[in-house]
């Protein structure tokens, strides 16, 4: 006869207390979803296989846990332990059900190996749980919020943990030794002596505490940061699959919406989910380039602000809902989420002001977070209420809409001067309307999509000129839009001008397409004008290849269009060799669209060996010009680009090397503050490969490249 | 408060492709024309008065312009003006200032106001001199470089402060006057997307010279006071040099520059 927990006295009072645990827990739960249902909808529902993929790749092989390798050794730690530990609680509050099922199979061998895999997976958690609270105690990374919620929460699982171990222990002591659990029977040996009231009073204190336990955890879950624990796995499968560059599509025509984000209800329920899953883990905030130059942007307080707003709009629901029928019959009302707590706006409430306009729009959050919280979206959502609602923005911004809006581009310079880039260049660099006037457009292999900072910035325009010498060198057929280019109106969807962004980029798809540049490659040297071309103008119905310039010039070397010259040989035009390399990646090219490797062929080709930075690929740290604040005075905390400078200098490198227009800019001034002079030159990939090109005839040589 | 906002489309200066036709009046075909600098610093004031007394109060955006000034207009009733006139008239091509203040007084005469605001000048003619002639023809108080405004409805009055070669002058005048503003009254707010939407509906009035019982032959090119005879583009300044470096090679650098240009 199978009489499970015979030696457990009161046992079926697991049944109530366990239960009604989780019934409260479930409750609690759903009156969380209760805010859900008063934002606006979120659809993260197609592609199911993608999104199961990314539910093992990140809530179970946890893969961004292991970047800070440690921390992410001990999260498994508890991790794994807690699930296959789960196993254990499960068979309690079933009735013996699952022990009965799993001792079945191999004469019970099954069962014995999985009460031995506990045992392990028991002292992994303790030790896991021990150092965690080194961590909180002793160490104390920055990163992290010393509340005593995550003392609580460690207290908690470490006792369920060690009051089952040691209740197990209790158990072996006096009924014998269980098939399996081998650190319990070997704990039991000494015990062995005391008497079996003892031991039987011990067994039942610890079994009771460890129910109690678990119980409490289940009540106390729902109220906790540790809630990540039931929402992280949700939180990954309904992540956002559109490429992270592209910002959320906007109507604009509505006339009664609310533009932007304002208040909860603006936000979806995702976003809210978001709040929800947060962990304060702090990743967030540690790669936050605005943080780490103290101003008061700090992404982990803002999505907990977010989740603590959703928090106080549940006060006024009660835990047990009534149901439509219950309210009629006995003339009750809905509770519903506060009122007040509906209307507060965002702004000023989970995140400063300030804060809001700190943000580089740099995704360093974002790529940081294990649970795949969005942070910039939601800035960037912020951003459009302030701009399109209330009118209320950094003053600097206003000449940049205009210029945007006026001129099409943020330099406010006239668009005849578009071409002013191209003089003095040996060669002529022809412009696509003549091109069709003469229908030689057939023939054109690449457009050039020169970009308004290459346009109009004086060190940018030596950019500009360095990728038509390479692309000329190489002898592509290219050409560029001349006057009829446009801002691609990044910078200012990204400030929240989002009414300009769809000017500038319908502009820009209507003489793409009249062109027929859908059917040829776009090369621009912007990562900018890269990500939103090739990201988000499909929102208006344009569909482009856009390739960054140091993928395609790595490509044209590839494939031997372009000679360079061998290593130990002097260029035609005089020495150029940049001495040590660093990189300096930019976000939207490699953070953003994965291009990591192609600036590092280009400068292979060179010839030139790279150090890297501690910051670099993935993981590089913004110039400070992301998200339009390239416009906007830098007025709070430390300089950006003074500190990424600083990171360059550090490596000893003579050259950094970028492949973005505004880092070019960013870090010639930041590093002319640093050193005072010229110690460290800024060259874009371009021009280093461009001072080393092979065999140029004398008209193809270039004029100028050093900084 | 009733505010009349003088309003006048130019070429964006921005641009840099601003020119003169042949005739010595501007192609405006050859770039996008934007609302006068200086007018819309007088559309934020006019703006921030009402706002501060909305009883009754409206602004009211007065223009002569060609044919084509309402796409312009629209974006100054984007920032919050309540309704556009708009003066057009073939005649009216090649107005002098006399012409255009005649014009905008006859048209004012039709209008209720407790203000007349207008911009110190236009980036186009730089004449400034239309808001004096306006009051002159009208008989209005004339006010001029206004960097603060602080009419007293009650009293029926209006102090402006006037900037002056040495500060500030105070001016008091009754009710309705006219005043020409500059940018000390504040930045033109940028426009909300609700006020951009709301602008597409807003009324703008077209009036012709007949509707302003004006005489053709008393206004326009033919009896224009003043003649462009010829125009010519500064020339292009040259480039320049930044230093960099430690003070003293600065300091090197810099007295090089100049003694290189026997300027020291």
């Amino acid at each position: 006869m199978f009489e499970p927990f015979a030696e457990v006295p009161a046992y079926p009072l697991v049944f109530p207390i366990f239960w009604g645990a989780a019934a409260f827990f479930a409750l609690a739960m759903a009156r969380h979803l209760r805010v859900f249902a008063v934002a606006r909808p979120s659809r993260p529902f197609a592609n199911i296989p993608a999104r199961l993929i990314g539910l093992v790749q990140y809530a179970f092989v946890q893969t961004k846990m292991f970047k800070d390798m440690r921390a992410g050794l001990m999260h498994a730690g508890i991790f794994w332990g807690f699930v296959l530990l789960t196993i254990g609680t499960a068979d309690i509050v079933t009735g013996g059900i699952v022990q009965a099922v799993l001792s079945a199979p191999f004469e019970g061998a099954l069962w014995a190996a999985i009460s031995a895999i506990q045992n392990v997976v028991a002292l992994i958690v303790l030790v896991s749980i021990a150092w965690a609270y080194v961590r909180r105690l002793v160490t104390r990374p920055a990163r992290l919020t010393f509340n005593r919620d995550a003392l609580v929460i460690l207290a908690m699982i470490g006792g369920v943990v060690a009051t089952e171990l040691l209740a197990q222990t209790a158990q072996v002591a006096r009924y014998g030794d269980i098939r399996g659990a081998f650190v319990s029977n070997a704990l039991a040996v000494p015990l062995r002596g005391l008497s079996p009231s003892a031991l039987e009073g011990a067994f039942s204190l610890l079994w009771w505490g460890h129910i109690a336990l678990v119980a409490a955890f289940l009540c106390y879950l729902p109220f906790s940061k540790h809630l990540h624990i039931a929402t992280s796995f949700p939180n990954i499968l309904f992540r956002k699959l559109a490429p992270r560059g592209e910002l959320p599509q906007m109507e604009l025509e509505d006339e009664t919406a609310t533009f932007g984000l304002k208040t909860l209800q603006d936000l979806g329920w995702k976003d809210l989910l978001d709040g929800f899953t947060c962990t304060e883990c702090g990743r967030c905030q540690a790669a936050c380039p605005a943080w780490a130059t103290g101003k008061p942007l700090n992404p982990k307080t803002f999505i907990m602000g977010i989740r603590d707003m959703a928090v106080d709009a549940e006060h006024g629901i009660d835990l047990i809902p009534n149901s439509p029928i219950v309210r009629e019959t006995y003339g009750l009302d809905d509770t519903r989420p506060a009122a007040a707590a509906l209307a507060r706006p965002i702004v000023d409430t989970a995140i400063p002001y300030d804060a809001v306009w700190d943000c580089v729009t740099c995704g360093a959050c974002v790529e940081a977070c294990p649970v795949l919280i969005e942070h910039v979206d939601k800035i960037v959502g912020l951003r459009r209420n302030l701009v399109l609602e209330e009118s209320r923005f950094p003053a600097e911004l206003t000449p940049a809409f205009r210029a945007m809006e006026n001129q099409g581009n943020p330099w406010g310079q006239p668009a005849s001067a578009r071409t002013d880039w191209t003089r003095g260049l040996p060669f002529d660099v022809p412009v696509v309307a003549d091109l069709a006037a003469a229908g030689g457009l057939d023939d054109l292999e690449v457009l050039y999509w020169v970009g308004c900072a290459a346009a109009f910035d004086p060190r940018n325009q030596k950019v500009a000129r360095a990728v038509a010498t390479c692309l000329h060198a190489a002898g592509v057929n290219f050409a560029i839009l001349g006057q009829e280019e446009s801002c691609t109106g990044d910078p200012a969807r990204r400030m929240g001008n989002d009414y300009v962004f769809q000017i500038l980029a319908a502009g820009n798809v209507d003489t793409l397409n009249r062109y027929a540049m859908g059917e040829r490659a776009i090369v621009t040297a912007c990562p900018h004008c890269f990500n939103t071309i090739g990201n988000e103008y499909g929102q208006l119905g344009g569909a482009f290849k856009i390739v960054h310039h140091s993928t395609y010039l790595a490509e044209l070397v590839a494939s031997g269009r372009l000679a360079t010259l061998p290593e130990d040989a002097t260029s035609t035009t005089g020495d150029h060799r940049p001495g040590a390399v660093t990189v300096h990646d930019s976000c939207y090219l490699a953070r953003y669209n994965n291009v990591v490797t192609a600036p590092r062929s280009v400068l292979a080709a060179a010839g030139v060996t790279v150090t890297e930075m501690e910051r670099s690929g993935k993981a590089t740290f913004c110039c400070g010009a992301g998200g339009g604040r390239m416009w906007m005075e830098e007025t709070r905390g430390t300089r950006i680009n003074a500190e990424r400078a600083r990171q360059v200098v550090e490596t000893g490198a003579a050259t950094v090397a970028t492949s973005c227009p505004f880092c070019m800019v960013m870090l010639s001034d930041g590093l002319a503050a640093a050193d005072g002079g010229q110690a460290v030159a800024t060259l874009d990939v371009s021009e280093v490969l461009a001072a080393r090109i092979a065999a140029a005839p004398p008209d193809r040589r270039l004029p100028v490249i050093a900084g | 408060m009733r505010i009349v906002v003088l309003v006048k489309p130019v070429p964006d200066p921005a641009s840099g492709g601003e020119r003169l036709g042949a005739n010595g009046r501007l192609d405006r075909a050859a770039v996008p024309a934007v609302v006068n600098g200086n007018d819309e610093y007088a559309l934020e004031a006019a703006l921030k008065l009402t706002a501060a007394a909305p009883e009754g109060s409206e602004v009211t955006l007065l223009s002569m312009a060609p044919a084509s000034a309402p796409e312009t207009l629209r974006k100054a009733l984007a920032m919050g003006a309540t309704r556009g006139v708009h003066v057009t008239d073939p005649a009216l091509a090649g107005s002098c200032a006399v012409s255009t203040a005649k014009v905008l007084a006859a048209a004012l005469k039709q209008l209720e106001f407790d203000l007349v605001l207008a911009g110190v000048d236009t980036s186009d003619g730089l004449g400034g001199t239309v808001p004096a002639a306006v009051a002159a023809y009208l008989g209005l108080p004339f006010l001029s470089y206004a960097a603060r405004i602080e009419p007293d409805e009650p009293a029926g009055t209006v102090r402006v402060r006037r900037i002056s070669p040495t500060g500030y002058d105070l001016l008091e005048a009754p009710m309705p006057a006219l005043i020409s503003c500059t940018q000390a009254l504040g930045e033109p707010r940028y426009p909300t997307l609700k006020g951009i939407m709301a602008a597409r509906s807003k009324e703008i009035a077209t009036r012709s010279l007949a509707d302003l019982e004006l005489d053709p032959s008393t206004v326009g090119g033919a009896v224009a006071t003043t003649q462009v005879l010829a125009t010519k583009v500064p020339p292009a300044r040259g480039a320049t040099e930044v230093v960099r470096g430690t003070p003293d090679e600065g300091a090197t650098r810099i007295v090089e520059f100049l003694a290189q240009r026997r300027i020291i």
